[in-house]
């Protein structure tokens, strides 16, 4: 809960129910590439094995709380989008741990979370955005209160199954490199 | 559950037909919303990929396993890149991981256990595996050149070339192409498709200068017969994970 970051998604479309998303650490021509986030609708989490799961989030905090938002894009506009979000599930990885001053991508990935209740997000990172962007959170989870998630209600096993996952390196012996190597063509 | 080493559970996403990712076709109102996200938001981060290249990887946890690589490259200063790694290079090519590339003097300064997780770019330069698609050799030398002496750490996000469907398991360490690996059927399709010789860009490129010795922590699977691969393990809600807070 400690550690959290401001992350800006650039996002593309798969199709309609699948975006990959690359994340950054700011909006400018110098930011770092963080990560990456898959986003995916219901039908599609569903159809994910069951271990599987947990390492995806849901969105429909983060849409209705507010903190969630598109820059630049009118309210109708990001408001049409985010009806969408809502009900997604996401899959985020982390590979540079900027928050941490790292100056390279030291290390292993990180699987990140989302916010899913009030009381996570810490008041001055929030103060922070909302003053360089202008939106005000609060404001606009009164005018997101329609909005819906998931049909099915949020997953039991989504966003760590209620309980913290982390990754780990492991070594691993590796058969004798044949002269048949693979490629899956 | 999930290790980057791991088949995935049987499940529609995993292994069977159908196309890669799974999903409806884009309605019109989509297609709206993205041309006025287009018209009216910067991009200043993704505009700064600059340069495509594409080449060959090798899984870090299986070596004998290979895909092609098109790595979408934006320099961030004159020793460190950073690339978005996709599957083809086509339009709906899919979103495979992130590449980052230091040069020679920041590797050495890296500490030894961080060293492990990188791979040397000289062999899979000068071999002509990796080439710049759509730019005459004469211009890709100079800057291959300069990307012979480089080091690179390539998580792999999705295994599209398993049948994964949708990203699935932790992300999978990445290796790049050394002596003698290279699969033939995959270098000649991709020489076929872009209309390059990898034989003659070898040849071309023999003079190019390359580390004097490759660093021996990297390609760590070479020297050692040990390959890495990452786990999912469940933690103590005492140090739960970081949280992201989202701009989108």
């Amino acid at each position: 809960m400690t550690r959290q970051v401001e992350a800006h998604h650039y996002c593309s479309h798969q199709n309609q129910d699948v975006r990959q998303c690359l994340i950054y650490d700011s909006e400018g021509p110098e930011a770092r590439l963080i990560g990456v986030e898959y986003m995916v609708a219901e039908p599609l989490f569903l159809a994910l094995p069951d271990d599987e799961k947990p390492l995806w989030h849901s969105h429909e905090y983060e849409v209705k709380s507010g903190m969630l938002f598109m820059p630049g894009l009118p309210g109708l506009v990001e408001h049409k989008d985010l009806e969408q979000v809502c009900k997604t599930y996401g899959k985020t990885y982390h590979f540079w741990q900027v928050d941490r001053g790292d100056e390279l991508p030291f290390g292993i990935p990180q699987l990140m979370m989302a916010f899913t209740r009030d009381g996570q997000l810490r008041e001055e990172l929030a103060k922070d955005i909302e003053g360089r962007y202008g939106v005000s959170f609060e404001k606009e989870r009164e005018k997101r209160e329609y909005m819906k998630g998931p049909e099915n209600g949020i997953h039991p096993l989504a966003n760590g199954a209620g309980k913290g996952q982390m990754l780990e390196l492991r070594e691993v012996d590796l058969p004798p490199v044949s002269s048949l190597p693979r490629a899956f063509i | 559950m999930s290790s980057s080493d791991q088949e995935p559970q049987p499940a529609p996403v995993a292994g069977s037909d159908g196309p890669t990712p799974p999903g409806k076709a884009m309605t019109l109102e989509r297609k709206l919303i993205d041309e006025g996200a287009q018209i009216l938001q910067s991009k200043k981060p993704v505009s700064q990929m600059k340069q495509h290249l594409c080449s060959f990887a090798l899984y870090g946890h299986d070596p004998c396993r290979q895909i092609e690589a098109h790595h979408y490259a934006a320099r961030l200063n004159e020793e460190v890149l950073q690339c978005a790694v996709y599957d083809s290079d086509s339009p709906s090519a899919r979103l495979i991981g992130v590449e980052y590339i230091v040069s020679e003097a920041i590797f050495e300064k890296l500490p030894a256990e961080e060293q492990k997780l990188w791979h040397s770019h000289a062999y899979a330069i000068k071999s002509g595996a990796l080439t710049c698609p759509g730019v005459p050799e004469v211009m890709q030398r100079q800057e291959l050149k300069g990307l012979a002496k480089t080091y690179g750490k390539f998580w792999c996000t999705w295994q599209v070339d398993r049948g994964d469907r949708l990203p699935l398991g932790a992300p999978a360490l990445m290796m790049s192409m050394q002596t003698g690996m290279a699969q033939p059927e995959m270098v000649k399709r991709r020489d076929e498709k872009y209309e390059v010789s990898s034989e003659a860009l070898k040849e071309s490129r023999k003079e190019m200068p390359e580390p004097e010795k490759i660093h021996p922590n990297a390609d760590y699977w070479k020297l050692h017969g040990k390959g890495f691969a990452v786990d999912v393990v469940q933690m103590d809600m005492n140090s739960p994970p970081a949280l992201a807070a989202s701009a989108i």
